[in-house]
């Protein structure tokens, strides 16, 4: 059995292999081709499977995470989307929610009136109402369904979506409408606002579907030109692509609902994460993936991927209201600038210097001072062997920038190029908190992975602000994403909003709910050929105190529903609730909101990772002068490098140490020790303080 | 500027005390049960030194509830000492005197004081509008007929719910006992209690950290900072004297000349880094009715905010401390006994649009001095309440029907949205159809009516509510009567309307303030809201944003010609010859 994994980044792409009989992995990095992103893919494919020693015919599956869709959002390049919508209710999409995102802004923009997902002349009203217990209150008017269409027709709209109020209850209407649509528009990508999000709240399902129409024919193309070259170059085995859930999909699911792919290109570092840890022996872990110009972080708990928290889901300013793993992007990364901002308050981020120029030590007339060039003057990066010697630094231009920064600071280059690392985890650790803390996690109790390029720079003190004693680097940080493709399953979603409050549920209803999500994840997994044993069911609910706005996720048990049953979900909601907000409110009543079934499908994958070599002792490559923290006075330490392929399974080493990799720089402070497990991740630890 | 305490762990300890107000306005969201703070967002959350000066405040929360926070610390510890009484550990305050620190009443404020090793270091407090708080007609808002603090509803002076951490059973059984739907407003009050008691663990915990000196130090820098922010951005204007007048409403339907179109006045003098912003020539206060406005918690925030935004607009500068160091170069006076400083116990419950309208006159005021920084004339919020008996007992809803902005230098006017020192959230259709006996029929912009501009104004809205049983609407709004004005050449905006039709077909307008009004079933009403005034020549506008405008059904041709001298030929396309024609054509 033979797997490949494809992350297609904004600069590489990053391919991986594995032959899961062999437990043989091959690695292969190519620059990414942004016009026509299946070209790198296909590039890189043909230079994976040479290094690998075998034939594309001989894959079995291939694992995508792809940033099309998400890239569509954020350059605001989707298609000329349509809208057929309620009569009274043509400016929902523009109105929003009535709030401003900025408090003190008289110049701020409006995503959604400057950067329109439909332009108001697309968007079309018809006759037709349904109350919010789904009975019709106005029928459809067919008629003006169909002049719609035609009229947009001559508008040129290339993806139609149908929102009605209601449709979550009822969607009868949205999926009339669509019908008669696909009729008069047989050429153009329909959607309705029921198949997308059936939750209610209309601005923001409107918002989530008009986004699936926007992105929609952009991704479809992608996804089946990307399948085409694929199948020409002899590939035999199937596509399956990375989703918002952290799940995959079938080229036949994402063509049905593209929006699902929004964070697929950020969510299998996460996963890469998870499967580490798990193997590491750790289900409860911050994954903290840092690179040039952002960090993005994601809690595990108990081994499940954190989910965001619908009401709080965006992209590019747009909410979204789809299962998503809760990332949290902040701008913090290598290329982060120091600066003092006009106000002559000392900032790191979260403008970058990029990767062209880049920071000053790249040597490529980059003249501001980055996290980088304080790495390097603090001597956490070794100068001539950076990146496994592909590239060298400039330690004369680092010391320059940094220098001319402690003048303007009246500090030492040292002080200055320490306090701005210090900012940068102080950045990180809060939105850590923000994600941990803040939810009733204590992040003492988890594992800090840390990987991406920087990740392993900065992850052991970071840890320490948060008072996290163990850091997980995996073997190859810089691929953690494309591996993380390769330990996914297939995972769909079905949902319905089922408002009912504790003593008045009706059983055999709720029930019945459940089933129908199960048969209609079935059905899909019939199409896609997943064996019945292959197939796992989990059923979930929103839930919430009647009368508040924002619900908690509780899990169902499996089979029908009684008051014995539905007592233990009511008990979980409340230790939820305790849990998340440090409160419970046991005497209220408590009200359903959405039931959900999340189907899982699984496939073949990543096994056990391969073993590490164990046995002997390690010699330092190099010795460095690095400076550290330590009981809040700098210091400087002779520090040793250790080139990290050399490192074996079983010795404990104490740092300070530096350990050089082709994809990365792992530092290790002064009071941490570090050992090497036996399948190759570097463990820190330190003792609690 | 020289600081305290080193500019890296300075850093360090803002993005903490900025996590913890946060987390604090996080939770009371998520928490609470009225629509009014879980939808709407109408809380604030923020941390306090042992004086009342604020240190940071959640980005989530709004202006006008995190603005006055200082004033409420203030006024509780004002009272404290008057009583002989003093703050102890474990106690929790509540306050909502409008007098002494509250914007109004229906605005509780919660207090946990915090001690560092046996001394008052702080107060973390939350702020909320509740949906009742015992006045003489349902509902917190729309009550425009009230005659004095009294009849606004429950007053709380610094009352200590939790003594020494023990709950105050009496207090909260008066709460019980004299508000309506008393479960969602104590479930939000005790949510509030929750939400402060969480920011104080936090901040002590961040005291036992660095120590109390080390946190002082840095958040003294902190406030410097702000400070010096405001003064550079003070000091770029030039010195003198700038002043605007506008009207409100008042109450239009009214016999008495004293209660209706009464003028806001404000004289802005700016001198180095200082502006000092002077109200006289405003109206004076209305004895009997709520319109007044108080001068601390709500005019002072109506001045700062609109300054902070035109100033230091976060879209060009980025997020800046929002704490107490950027009110230091502003002093504000309001002459004793007008609308924008009443005397006890002239009421003050609807003084929501009075101070939007002050917010709004700042602008104007100042638009001369900064014309790329501000946008023309803001159209004003109302406030509805619906309300009725229902099967399970009685129901409030409140809704904000939303305002629009002013043309902006470069841009276009923000649309139907929540103005100024508010920024609220609607309720979604469909969480109020589920959940109400109400009917929402249309919601969608005003065609043909944006104030013209190079820039035009942005459109107001128009929604319609109807009621699905008997019951009652209550109405505290403003804009009816005044355009918001263009800027610049730009042609003044449109004001808002609220219509009644019964259900047998008859309309009656309404004016902007109705008080408790009895509907029934199948009456509707029927909301128009204002658009904002235009900024510049309409005639200089870009043919082609006006062909936008047409294309979109916001404006016919025959205004594309009238208005801005632009030739839309059949089908929306732009004739280019004509309407250079008729823009020549145009007498000087």
């Amino acid at each position: 059995m033979i797997v490949v994994g494809v992350d297609v980044g904004g600069t590489f792409t990053d391919l991986i292999l594995a032959d899961l009989a062999q437990q043989k992995l091959t690695i292969h990095k190519t620059p990414s081709t942004p016009a026509n992103p299946a070209d790198g893919v296909v590039t890189g494919l043909h230079a994976l499977c040479q290094k690998a020693g075998v034939s594309v015919a001989q894959i079995d599956s291939l694992f995508h995470g792809t940033t099309v869709g998400t890239n569509a959002m954020l350059e605001h390049g989707g298609a000329v989307t349509g809208m057929v919508t309620n009569e009274g209710f043509r400016d929902v999409l523009h109105i929003g929610r009535h709030q401003r995102p900025q408090h003190y802004s008289i110049m701020q923009d409006l995503p959604w009136q400057n950067r329109p997902l439909i332009r108001r002349r697309h968007r079309h009203t018809v006759a037709g109402r349904m109350d919010a217990q789904g009975r019709e209150l106005v029928p459809l008017d067919e008629v003006a369904v169909r002049a719609a269409g035609r009229r947009m027709v001559e508008q040129g709209v290339e993806a139609v979506l149908v929102g009605f109020l209601f449709s979550y209850v009822n969607p009868a209407h949205e999926r009339r409408a669509a019908e008669i649509l696909r009729e008069e528009m047989p050429d153009v990508f329909v959607t309705t606002s029921s198949e997308v999000a059936p939750q209610f709240r209309e601005f923001e399902r409107f918002t989530t579907a008009a986004m699936s129409a926007f992105i929609g024919p952009k991704v479809r193309r992608y996804i089946s030109a990307l399948q085409g070259q694929l199948s020409a170059e002899g590939l035999r085995g199937e596509l399956h692509v990375m989703t918002s859930s952290g799940g995959v999909a079938t080229p036949a699911m994402i063509a049905q609902k593209p929006a699902s792919t929004l964070l697929s290109g950020l969510v299998a570092g996460v996963r890469g994460g998870a499967w580490v840890g798990q193997h590491a022996g750790t289900n409860r872990l911050i994954t903290l993936d840092i690179g040039g110009t952002s960090a993005d972080i994601g809690i595990i708990v108990d081994g499940r991927l954190t989910e965001a928290d619908a009401r709080s889901a965006s992209i590019a300013g747009f909410p979204v209201m789809l299962p998503m793993i809760d990332i949290h992007t902040i701008g913090a990364g290598g290329g982060s600038i120091a600066h003092i901002d006009r106000g002559g308050a000392f900032r790191v981020g979260p403008e970058s210097a990029g990767a062209d120029p880049g920071p000053a030590a790249y040597g490529k007339g980059g003249d501001v001072p980055t996290v980088t060039d304080a790495n390097l003057v603090l001597g956490r990066l070794a100068p001539e062997n950076f990146l496994g010697g592909a590239m060298s630094l400039d330690p004369a231009a680092a010391a320059r920038v940094i220098g001319r920064l402690a003048e303007q600071l009246g500090r030492s280059p040292e002080e200055t190029a320490e306090g701005t690392l210090t900012v940068l985890n102080a950045n990180m650790a809060n939105a850590i908190r923000s994600r941990t803390v803040q939810k009733g996690i204590d992040p003492r109790d988890f594992t800090l992975a840390g990987f991406g390029g920087a990740g392993p720079l900065h992850a052991a003190e970071v840890a320490g602000m948060l008072g996290v004693r163990r850091v997980l680097i995996p073997p190859h940080p810089g691929i953690t994403s494309a591996m993380g493709l390769l330990t996914a399953d297939l995972e769909y979603h079905a949902l319905r909003t089922a408002f009912a409050v504790k003593g008045h549920v009706d059983h055999a209803r709720l029930t019945g709910l459940f089933d129908d999500m199960e048969a209609e994840l079935s059905g899909i997994f019939d199409r896609d050929g997943v064996p019945a044993e292959k197939r796992r069911m989990l059923r979930e609910g929103d839930l919430r105190y009647v009368g508040q706005g924002y619900e908690l996720k509780v899990d169902f048990p499996d089979g029908p529903l009684d008051e014995a049953a539905l007592a233990a979900v009511w008990k979980a909601f409340h230790d939820r609730h305790r849990a998340e907000y440090g409160h419970a409110f046991e005497a209220s009543p408590i009200e359903i909101v959405t039931v959900k079934v999340r189907g899982i499908g699984a496939v073949d994958k990543l096994g056990t990772p391969p073993e590490a070599p164990s046995g002997g002792t390690v010699a330092p490559v190099g010795q460095g002068r690095c400076v550290f923290r330590i009981e809040d006075r700098l210091q400087a330490f002779d520090t040793p490098y250790y080139d990290r392929a050399a490192l074996t399974a079983g010795q404990v080493l104490h740092g300070p140490a530096i350990l050089l990799q082709t994809d990365s720089t792992t530092v290790v402070p002064p009071d941490w020790r570090f050992e090497v497990d036996r399948f190759g991740n570097v463990l820190m630890t330190r003792d609690a303080q | 500027m020289t600081t305290r305490v080193d500019p890296f762990l300075a850093a360090v300890i803002h993005g903490a005390l900025e996590n913890i107000a946060i987390e604090m306005g996080h939770k009371l969201m998520r928490m609470s049960y009225s629509s009014i703070i879980r939808e709407s967002e109408d809380f604030g959350a923020a941390l306090t030194d042992a004086t009342g000066r604020q240190l940071c405040e959640c980005t989530m929360s709004t202006p006008l509830q995190s603005g006055p926070i200082p004033g409420y610390i203030e006024g509780i510890l004002r009272e404290l000492d008057r009583r002989g009484d003093s703050v102890q550990p474990g106690d929790v305050f509540m306050h909502n005197d409008a007098y002494a620190g509250a914007s109004h009443g229906p605005d509780v404020g919660f207090a946990v004081p915090i001690f560092h090793k046996g001394a008052l270091a702080g107060f973390s407090v939350t702020t909320a509008h509740h949906l009742d708080i015992g006045a003489l007609t349902p509902g917190s808002c729309g009550i425009v007929d009230a005659v004095d603090a009294y009849a606004e509803g429950l007053q709380f002076k610094a009352v200590r719910v939790y003594d020494a951490g023990r709950k105050v059973e009496p207090v909260w059984q008066i709460l019980r006992s004299n508000i309506r739907i008393a479960d969602l407003v104590v479930g939000d009050m005790e949510a509030q209690v929750a939400a402060a008691r969480i920011g104080a663990d936090r901040y002590s915990a961040l005291l036992d950290q660095y120590g109390l000196d080390t946190v002082t130090a840095a958040y003294e820098d902190l406030l410097d900072y702000s400070e010096k922010l405001m003064r550079d951005a003070i000091s770029a204007i030039p010195d003198g004297t700038y002043n605007a007048r506008t009207y409100i409403d008042g109450y239009l339907d009214s016999p008495d000349p004293a209660l209706k179109e009464l003028p806001i006045e404000v004289t802005l003098t700016v001198k180095g880094s200082d502006i000092h912003v002077d109200l006289t020539g405003t109206a004076p206060q209305t004895p009997n009715k709520p319109i007044n406005m108080p001068l601390v918690g709500t005019v002072d925030c109506a001045v700062w905010l609109t300054l902070r935004s035109i100033l230091l607009d976060s879209d060009t500068f980025g997020a800046i401390p929002q704490n107490s160091g950027l009110t230091r170069p502003i002093t504000i006076h309001a002459p004793k006994g007008c609308l924008a400083n009443p005397v006890f116990p002239a009421p003050v419950i609807a003084r929501f649009c009075p101070g939007n309208a002050v917010a709004d006159t700042v602008m104007k005021a100042i638009a001369p001095a900064v014309p790329k920084q501000v946008s023309a004339g803001i159209g004003n919020l109302r406030v509805m309440a619906f309300s009725g008996q229902g099967e399970g007992g009685p129901w409030v809803h409140m809704e904000i029907m939303e305002g629009a902005y002013g043309g902006r230098y470069g841009k276009d006017g923000m649309d139907a949205v929540d103005t100024l020192y508010a920024n609220t959230r609607n309720n979604p259709v469909e969480d109020i159809e589920s959940h109400l006996p109400l009917r929402v029929l249309n919601y969608e912009l005003r065609e043909n009516v944006a104030g013209p501009g190079k820039w035009r104004g942005g459109i107001g809205s128009i929604r319609s509510f109807e009621l699905l049983q008997d019951g009652a609407v209550s109405v505290e709004g403003d804009g009816q009567r005044f355009e918001p004005w263009g800027f610049s050449g730009g042609a003044d905006g449109s004001p808002a309307h609220v219509d009644l039709i019964r259900a047998d077909g008859r309309v009656e307008a309404l004016p902007s303030k109705i008080p408790y009004r009895q509907l029934g079933k199948g009456d509707r009403i029927v909301a128009s809201g204002p658009c904002g005034g235009g900024y510049g020549d309409p005639f200089d506008r870009a043919p082609e944003d006006v062909l936008d405008d047409v294309l979109d059904g916001l404006l016919d041709p025959e205004g594309a010609r009238r208005d801005y001298g632009v030739v839309i030929a059949d089908g929306g396309r732009l004739d280019a010859d004509a309407t250079a024609a008729l823009r020549a054509a145009r007498p000087a």
